[in-house]
């Protein structure tokens, strides 16, 4: 008896130390300014989602401090004492009902306290905001139908497995795997899956809506700063779903023209040696298959993201590599690096991905790293 | 036939084999092994079911530290991509039908016909066809594992190429992935093997209901029996009306896959998002099916434990009652983000936050139960309090789902994976090893040592919240489930670590309390009927508890009817006994269908995956294996119930007061009547 | 009670004298369970099906695939549906003439019941091979399980209310072999009104069927 009221002891001291330990832990270890944080809202959508979790992080910390607080009390009040005599009969009181109907009654008015704003924000997120600002005709100088005008800026998402394809049909451009957009003007996004369920997430911008097949998905958004977010697929979509990211660049409205500017453009010509060694390579080693290059006649294919500006972009293979040296800007030599070793090891870096593997994951063409080499200078050109 | 005087229980072992009613010999008097294949005692079947599903249960818990090993640091190798999806679509699977589910249905088995002053269940033969087809859907479950290595070490590889053999599609399945365009056998064997656990799942549950409903003793009124039975009451309606959703779906799906239909492909016009409505339709009470029973057993620990009857009891069964209604209206909070439209989410949305009531209301009559209680914290005690507390910070992250526009960051993140494991480990696992020390004396007799309880307890509870609470934290600053690595950089690695470390913590305690318990049962010390000062009439009866249960049929006074019999002031409180005829006690016979028709369950499940891999003859294999399961269902039917009769012992082990008219007499001990 | 305990008689009037807290046999209770989850079984197809009839007016993704209309052969349904309905009221007097005991009239009853039920699977059959064939001359489509949504709804839910009516013709088939071994009497009206319940739900469900699959197509 003796041994066993010194563990109940013990119990309750190991786990109230560890319960302090974890506490400073949980004060010292966390910041909720990283990168892909929910807790960092930098959009309406967003800060609406964040707000109204902390209404409901609020009213469920009342019911905890209330009633896990009268539990702890009641189980110290009326706990067995030493003294106490074991066969000891308390009151054999039932329940009362007054009691219960009451709690009752108070537990679904705080619940009144989270479905008001639910209601309101759950609105909010599924209407398109009539922004007059945000019509395409109001802010972007470049040309555009008179239709297009009366719109706001649309970009047609598409999961494959396992990157994305963002379309912009209003200005005539299509990119991969990081999704540029106009800073403070609302943006639609409709959603669209070619294989199986993938779910866009951008934490810092809003919360997710899933690209289902089959299904016409839409959502809004909009970002209140520029900068450069991080997003991820977040439904799981076969064996690389851990390696569907992708990023956001958040622009100035002029860099935002500059941008679609300069992605209208073609492909520049392979004018040097090398690079067109490369451009030849491209065809021959079947990449042309899958990828388009506008630019480039020969290569059309649409089972890849679209490469006509690959190497504008500040990561690669969805977002596993960054191309970004520590100023925030691309870094060509890393690129380099990066799009090296994603060609020569691209099953090592994304199991499962199509580039020139079969079903079992053996290579269906030969490359040399001389090959790589060339392939990696002509694509860097492609900027 | 008389028997040795010393006897203290008529035995059947010395009973003549009987015959079935085409002549075969039926398996009445066997011991050991076949004794256990066999049986159609409820309390062997138990038994049974807690061992089979401790097993599972440490199979998926080694399937969670591998996981949570490949995720200690930031592009983790332990596992490669496929091998870690599998992990957690075996852990997840693994952990709601093969170890929480029967560890539920264990206790229902043992406890439930004791609780109600039954001999037996309504139907024991389909409740031991319940074991074996759920040993059966484990088994076609996990046997791909074994398939997978042969592919591994190049023995076997399947005709469509694609190597994942165990399945790789995460618990839920959504279509389209688990089309055969994305993924390979593993899909099958998962496909099969649970439609097996939901044969078993299914005539078990119509086993339970009918058991409460029509086999209570005299006097046990339904608002007199125990919370634990009643909540098995609920679980079992849950199940039957829960599992045909599931069933159709995967019948579909099988379809889509065998026979070329539609239902999912998306290009003849299938709509994955049907899948998503059938699966939650059917995973949403499912939810309430593993954690109604938890509530049970935490609504008996307590009152033994603070020595008073439950709070509100009336509050508390309806309450239960209210959320397994609620369950079937819930489904679509699961697909708040799947673009339901603003009415339905709106719905959803608030019917959702509705079942935290009927949740708060048990919550707090359990606190009511606590008060002005005479609190021992016994090991089963120390485990309902973490229960409460665990169960309730669950609850708390449920309120926070429910508003949908904020469950938009949240879902498929590791905020709720946080979430669900505070409620199915904190809360229902903490309460399954509650019912595990407190009902085990009753079991097997001996005593479980405290010591190694509370230091197990301690583990666990500590570990589990060094685990999961730090993944809160995880999801809110945006690190999705289901993905086998992440990168550096996003301020995930520090809790990660910490959950890795915590998991092995859990890990440990829970292995502590495993090799204690066959340490008990092997030779642990011996207890008393009544070790806890109980409230129900399974406290009535000798531990272990004799073959027949109860010697003379108990006659209920009230509600807590053994405390009222112990403690009850008025003579009329007192349990009495109606007294056993000289013919005895009909037994019901011994069967070996059961395990046959399940075998042939077993047969069709894993040829059926074998033929989708391409394996010449599984066809024919399969269709053998339907065979041998409808061939013993009609062999069951005409072997017939069966039956004998045993006389139980005169000194009477019932620790009580038998009708004061009734004198046995030795010469009939045991008599054979049929 | 008798104390002649070893005579056979006393033996099946123990095994028939079941404790039931409510009066309601254990069987009888465990066949109304059953038949709620197959109500569920059930509404899961119809529903299914039903959704996608209103996705997809013609039937599939792809327009002109399917004449629906011209594919159903309405009267052999009706008449087999007809077929069915009148199987239940044979179903109904052999469990009446087992409640009064009387063999003979059961077993002409239930061989009623086995036929019109072999009739009706008959009917499906030759329904199912008429519709996956189509009839290219009469410029009527072929239905089948892989062309289309529809084809993939209709079959899986009337083939599996073809199989539940299998099993409850082979459930009756024993029971009528089982009769004349002498071991069936009044006390085995229990089970004959159990597989009467399940004949009429099954029954019934195919009048919910006809209704919400065939007739539906008509308005």
């Amino acid at each position: 008896m003796m041994l066993v009221s010194t563990l109940k002891r013990c119990f309750v001291r190991a786990f109230l130390a560890g319960l302090s330990f974890f506490l400073l832990l949980c004060v010292s270890g966390c910041s909720f300014k990283t990168k892909q944080s929910s807790l960092d809202p930098k959009g309406p959508i967003a800060l609406a989602q964040y707000d109204l979790f902390m209404v409901t992080v609020w009213v469920t910390l009342f019911i905890f401090v209330t009633v896990g607080g009268a539990l702890l009390w009641v189980v110290w009040r009326f706990r067995q004492r030493p003294d106490d005599d074991d066969d000891h009969m308390p009151n054999q009181s039932h329940g009362n009902p007054l009691v219960e109907v009451g709690l009752i009654v108070a537990s679904i008015l705080l619940l009144v306290i989270i479905a008001v704003p639910t209601l309101r924000v759950l609105v909010y997120t599924f209407e398109l905001p009539e922004d007059e600002g945000s019509k395409l005709g109001q802010w972007y100088q470049g040309p555009l139908t008179e239709e297009d005008a009366e719109t706001i800026l649309t970009v047609n998402v598409m999961g494959y497995q396992w990157w994305w394809a963002f379309e912009y049909p209003q200005l005539g451009i299509t990119t991969a795997n990081e999704l540029v957009i106009p800073e403070g003007k609302v943006v639609k996004l409709n959603l669209r899956s070619a294989d199986v369920i993938h779910s866009f997430w951008l934490p810092k911008i809003a919360g997710k809506v899933d690209l289902i097949p089959g299904r016409a998905n839409w959502m809004w958004i909009k970002a209140d700063e520029p900068g450069h977010y991080y997003g991820q697929c977040a439904e799981f979509c076969g064996s690389a779903h851990a390696y569907m990211l992708f990023r956001s660049d958040v622009l100035s409205h002029r860099d935002f023209e500059a941008w679609v500017e300069y992605q209208k453009k073609d492909a520049p010509e392979a004018l040097e040696v090398s690079v067109a060694a490369g451009e030849r390579l491209f065809a021959e080693k079947t990449c042309i298959q899958c990828h388009t290059i506008r630019g480039n006649q020969y290569a059309m294919g649409i089972k890849g993201p679209d490469l006509t500006h690959v190497a504008s972009r500040k990561s690669l293979a969805a977002g596993i590599m960054d191309n970004r040296g520590v100023d925030g800007r691309i870094d060509r030599l890393k690129q380099r690096e990066n799009l090296f070793e994603w060609i020569k090891n691209s099953q090592h870096i994304k199991p499962g991905n199509l580039m020139y593997h079969d079903d079992a994951g053996l290579k269906t063409v030969p490359l040399s790293d001389d090959d790589v080499h060339k392939i990696v200078a002509y694509l860097q050109t492609l900027n | 036939m008389a028997v040795s005087t010393h006897a203290p229980v008529a035995d059947k072992r010395l009973l003549p084999p009987s015959k079935s009613l085409i002549g075969l010999i039926r398996p009445d008097t066997s011991t050991g092994l076949v004794d256990w294949l066999t049986t159609v005692d409820h309390k062997k079947i138990g038994i049974m079911y807690g061992g089979f599903a401790l097993f599972f249960f440490l199979l998926g818990g080694i399937e969670a530290l591998l996981i949570r090993l490949q995720l200690m640091y930031p592009g983790g190798t332990v596992v490669s991509a496929q091998t870690y999806n599998q992990l957690f679509t075996m852990h997840g699977t693994t952990m709601v039908f093969l170890a929480v589910m029967p560890l539920n249905a264990a206790f229902f088995n043992f406890v439930m016909p004791l609780q109600i002053g039954a001999r037996d269940v309504a139907f024991p033969r389909l409740n031991a066809l319940g074991l074996w087809a759920f040993v059966a859907g484990a088994l076609i479950l996990n046997l791909s594992w074994l398939f997978q290595w042969a592919q591994v070490f190049g023995w076997f590889t399947p005709v469509s190429g694609q190597m994942d053999i165990v399945p790789a599609i995460g618990w839920f399945g959504y279509a389209p992935i688990t089309g055969k365009n994305y993924s390979g056998i593993g899909t099958d064997f998962w496909i099969f093997g649970l439609q097996v656990l939901g044969v078993a799942s299914l005539v078990g549950s119509f086993n339970f209901i009918t058991t409460i409903i029509n086999m209570r003793a005299p006097g046990m009124t339904m608002m007199r029996l125990p919370l634990f039975t009643w909540m098995t009451l609920i679980t079992s309606f849950l199940i039957i009306f829960a599992f045909p959703a599931i069933t159709i779906a995967l019948v579909e799906l099988m379809f889509d896959r065998f026979f070329g239909t539609n239902f999912y492909h998306v290009e003849m016009g299938g709509q994955p998002i049907l899948w998503q409505h059938l699966f939650w339709i059917f995973g949403h009470p499912e939810v309430y099916i593993l954690i109604l029973p938890t509530m049970g057993i935490v609504s008996e620990i307590l009152p033994t434990f603070a020595r008073k009857p439950l709070f509100g009891y009336p509050m508390v069964v309806f309450s239960g009652a209210v959320i397994g209604f609620l369950g079937f209206a819930v489904w679509s909070h699961h697909m708040f983000t799947t673009g339901l439209g603003v009415v339905a989410t709106a719905a959803f949305s608030l019917l959702t936050m509705a079942i935290a009531v009927p949740t708060g209301v048990k919550i707090l009559n359990w606190i009511g139960t606590l008060w002005g209680g005479h609190i021992r914290f016994s090991v089963p005690m120390v485990f309902a309090l973490g229960f409460i507390w665990m169960f309730m910070m669950g609850g708390f992250s449920g309120i926070m789902h429910s508003a949908a526009p904020a469950d938009a960051q949240q879902q498929d993140s590791y905020f709720v994976v946080a979430h669900f494991h505070y409620v199915l480990i904190g809360g229902a696992l903490l309460a399954i090893l509650g019912g595990l020390y407190f009902w085990v004396p009753k079991i097997f007799g001996r005593m479980m040592s405290e010591k190694v309880g509370y230091i197990a307890a301690s583990a666990i509870i500590i570990g589990f919240n060094v685990a999961f609470f730090p993944m809160h934290y995880l999801g809110l600053t945006g690190m999705p489930r289901r993905t086998h690595t992440y990168l550096a950089g996003f301020g995930w690695e520090t809790w990660n670590f910490v959950a890795t470390i915590g998991a092995f913590v859990l890990g440990i305690g829970v292995l502590m309390v495993i090799i204690d318990l066959i340490r008990t049962v092997a030779s642990g010390k011996p207890c008393g009927s009544d070790p806890w000062d109980a409230r129900t009439l399974e406290w009535s009866l000798p531990s272990p508890v004799p073959a027949y249960n109860f010697a003379h049929n108990p006659v209920i006074p009230g509600r807590d009817a053994w405390w009222l019999h112990k403690y009850g002031k008025k003579p009329e409180q007192e349990i009495e006994y109606e007294k056993t005829g000289p013919e005895g006690i009909h037994m019901p016979s011994q069967s070996w269908w059961p395990l046959v028709s399940s075998v042939g369950l077993l047969v069709v499940g894993v040829a059926m995956a074998l033929h989708s891999a391409g394996v010449p003859y599984c066809g024919y294999v399969a269709i053998g294996g339907l065979g041998l399961s409808v061939v013993s269902f009609f062999l069951w039917a005409l072997e017939g119930p069966g039956g004998y009769h045993l006389t139980p012992p005169d000194d009477g082990d019932e620790p009580q007061k038998v009708l004061a008219s009734y004198t046995p007499e030795p010469s009939q001990k045991l008599e054979l009547t049929h | 009670m008798n104390s002649d305990i070893s005579s056979a008689a006393t033996v099946d009037a123990l095994h028939h004298e079941e404790h039931s807290s409510t009066g309601i046999e254990n069987k009888k209770l465990m066949m109304w369970l059953f038949l709620a989850s197959d109500c569920m079984f059930f509404g899961t197809l119809i529903t299914t099906h039903l959704i996608y009839r209103k996705l997809y007016p013609s039937g599939a993704a792809e327009e002109g695939i399917l004449n629906i209309k011209n594919t159903f052969n309405i009267e052999l349904t009706s008449f087999s549906t007809f077929i069915l309905l009148m199987s239940s009221f044979l179903m109904a007097l052999a469990v009446s003439a087992m409640h009064k005991g009387q063999l003979q009239s059961f077993r002409k009853n239930v061989l009623g019941v086995i036929f019109f039920g072999l009739i009706f699977l008959g009917c499906q059959v030759y329904e199912f091979t008429e519709f996956s064939m189509g009839n290219p001359t009469a410029g009527i489509p072929p239905l089948t399980l892989s062309n289309s949504i529809f084809g993939s709804t209709f079959y899986l839910m009337t083939g599996t209310h073809g199989t539940h009516v299998a099993i409850g013709v082979l459930w009756l088939v024993a029971m009528f072999f089982y009769s004349f071994s002498g071991r069936m009497n009044i006390h085995s009206a229990i089970d004959v009104e159990v597989a009467g319940l399940y004949w009429h739900f099954v029954d019934i469900v195919w009048i919910v069927i006809f209704t919400a699959v065939y007739l539906i197509e008509y308005i």
